[in-house]
């Protein structure tokens, strides 16, 4: 009794000494970590937002911190209000990437669920062995290189010797002289371009739903589907009536990561379309992209519109937290 | 009288079989035909990639682009390639090193400011690339390493996802084990480094491969910093080779699978794993 206190007290003592200690460590391993941070995430960060309120071109000489000021600039919300209102090219360009963004966005959503959802389904019923077989297989282009991926589709798309040409001659259409050049062809106010590109990414893309969404049916508790069929429910039923309920909240948390991620592509509209025909694959990050680098005239004015792409995503972002913090169990 | 079990269900669930496996195969070759077309494409001759229609398959298959582009002194793939393996390894051995090291404090040190400084790090998970794309750029350039590999480096010392990720594994280890180390006389960082690394293989290994891959096929970032041909990384070699060689697609075909020839490689072996990691981190 009496050794068991003493040694309790001694851990006490103990503990409150190596909790000293350990702070003193935390904080020293700490402190160059955050300070880090500071450099390369929060100074861009506010660097950025500041510099959207100047005309800014890292050519001129200007005064001030990071040379904001003087011969570059503060022009207040003008960078802003260019965007949306002005008449200037980069201005025009912009507000038909806005455009193009949510139209490529509001395709591959749909898509995509149209292709994951199903074949996660089917996926998930047969066995254990081609089921991985099929899932590494499916996964394959998520984990390849958009750059190769994009020379491989500009073989699909090649005007007529391309994959996709000599198809449709197999079945007797007659494939469109371009697949990817021609900015007559829009189809249901969709230019064909755009169509391609859709088709292009989700191909790239869907493997990761997919996995998602076989794993979020493999950890449906077997009890729940076999208690349906016990009170009498059919594979039908079951499956929207047990199934579906359950797997909402992981299509839902899926679907706005695809819309983040569906919002930054890049490398697909730079290389394969180049944003073109006539600016109809045009979009936002490519914009920003080739305002800051190509033409690198004002960056303030690409600093503004990486801005509206930021607000986009960080509402998303909120969207996302807040789903995933709604417990769900099954 | 008991009737009979109906033999309708078990025909239905040969079919509804049947038609599940054939809806699996034609994804399966919608998802393998364009790799297989470019695969075979790059082994036809330069006559016979010109050829109008083409064929589909090669007449007399031939390795001439391959050993042209490894060969030619013009193209310099070999500096190319060791770039990419270098940013490649310095990013793995680093973000492995500053995830697992961030990761342990956070687990395991409580002290004031400790969530603060956390949610300070997930900023980094919140902000898109895009939006820093610019002021990162004229930050390199002031940081004197324009066309420099270290450019890819530098700027990502520190992975916020990684951070995430070993600090929720870490969190499960049991604390017994460091006091008893501390009881033994350890140093702080000799806990990090003796009792936690050690068990540390698996979440490191998945970080490992995944930050491998994504700096393997990285190209915006270098694009915009890397200017002259001898420091490029190879999704930019592939790049040059379309748009410099459109005479000669052999070549470029050759360029773009060498660069998946490495990923692949991988994930012939660790394919199950890393589609099972990449599911499980999705949402955490």
């Amino acid at each position: 009794m009496a050794f068991n206190t003493l040694f309790k007290k001694d851990l006490v003592t103990e503990t409150g000494k190596l909790t000293a200690k350990q702070r003193r460590f935390a904080y020293a391993s700490l402190t160059p970590i955050l300070l880090y941070m500071g450099v390369f995430t929060l100074f861009p960060i506010l660097w950025a937002v500041v510099m959207s309120f100047f005309s800014y071109s890292p050519i001129r000489e200007g005064s001030g911190f990071l040379g904001l000021g003087g011969a570059n600039p503060f022009i207040d919300i003008d960078n802003y209000i260019e965007l949306f209102t002005g008449t200037s090219k980069p201005a025009e360009v912009f507000r038909l990437a806005l455009k193009n963004t949510f139209i490529f966005t509001a395709l591959v959503l749909p898509l995509n669920l149209l292709v994951t959802l199903p074949l996660a389904v089917i996926l998930e019923s047969i066995g254990e062995r081609f089921k991985t077989l099929f899932r590494a297989i499916y996964f394959l282009p998520t984990i390849s290189s958009s750059v190769a991926l994009v020379i491989i589709w500009s073989y699909v798309y090649a005007p007529g010797w391309g994959l996709l040409s000599l198809m449709f001659k197999a079945i007797g259409l007659v494939p469109p002289k371009s697949w990817l050049q021609d900015p007559s062809l829009v189809y249901f106010g969709v230019p064909l371009a755009m169509i391609c590109v859709v088709i292009a990414h989700v191909w790239q893309d869907f493997g990761y739903n997919l996995v998602i969404f076989v794993a979020a049916l493999q950890s449906i508790p077997k009890t729940l589907r076999e208690a349906a069929r016990v009170d009498g429910a059919n594979a039908w039923q079951e499956f929207w009536l047990v199934v579906v309920p359950l797997l909402r909240r992981t299509v839902l948390l899926t679907s706005v990561l695809t819309v983040i991620s569906s919002l930054q592509v890049f490398v697909i509209f730079q290389l394969l379309t180049r944003g073109g025909p006539k600016n109809q694959t045009q979009t936002l990050l490519l914009s920003i992209y080739e305002n800051a680098f190509k033409f690198a005239n004002n960056l303030g004015l690409s600093a503004a519109m990486s801005m509206v792409l930021f607000i986009i995503i960080l509402t998303l972002t909120i969207i996302q937290f807040r789903l995933l913090r709604t417990e769900w169990e099954y | 009288m008991i009737n009979p079990p109906p033999k309708r269900p078990s025909f239905a669930f040969v079919l509804g079989k049947s038609g599940a496996y054939a809806v699996l195969i034609v994804g399966l070759i919608g998802t393998l035909l364009p790799f297989f077309y470019i695969i075979v494409s790059s082994l036809k001759t330069t006559a016979e990639l010109r050829q109008t229609p083409p064929d589909f398959f090669p007449k007399q298959p031939t390795f001439e682009h391959y050993t042209t582009i490894l060969q030619d002194k013009d193209i310099p793939i070999a500096q190319n390639l060791a770039n990419s393996v270098f940013v490649s390894v310095m990013r793995v051995v680093i973000t492995l090193f500053t995830s697992s090291y961030a990761g342990y404090i956070f687990a395991k040190y409580h002290f004031k400011g400790k969530n603060l400084a956390f949610g300070i790090i997930l900023i980094q998970i919140m902000i898109p690339f895009q939006v820093v794309m610019i002021p990162n750029y004229l930050l390199t350039v002031k940081l004197g390493l324009i066309d420099s590999l270290w450019a890819l480096i530098v700027p990502a010392f520190i992975d916020a996802y990684g951070i995430f990720m070993m600090k929720q594994f870490i969190e499960a280890l049991p604390a017994e084990l460091m006091d008893a180390a501390r009881i033994d006389g350890a140093s702080e960082f000799g806990i990090y480094s003796r009792i936690v690394l050690p068990q540390m293989g698996p979440p490191l290994a998945s970080l490992g491969i995944f930050t491998f891959m994504a700096t393997w096929n990285d190209y915006l970032w270098p694009l915009i910093v890397l200017t002259s041909p001898e420091k490029r990384t190879i999704p930019l070699l592939v790049v040059w080779f379309q748009t410099a060689h459109v005479s000669n697609q052999g070549l470029v075909l050759a360029a773009s699978i060498l660069t998946l020839l490495p990923i692949f490689v991988v994930y012939i072996f660790l394919q199950r794993w890393i589609v099972d990691q990449a599911t499980s981190s999705a949402f955490k």
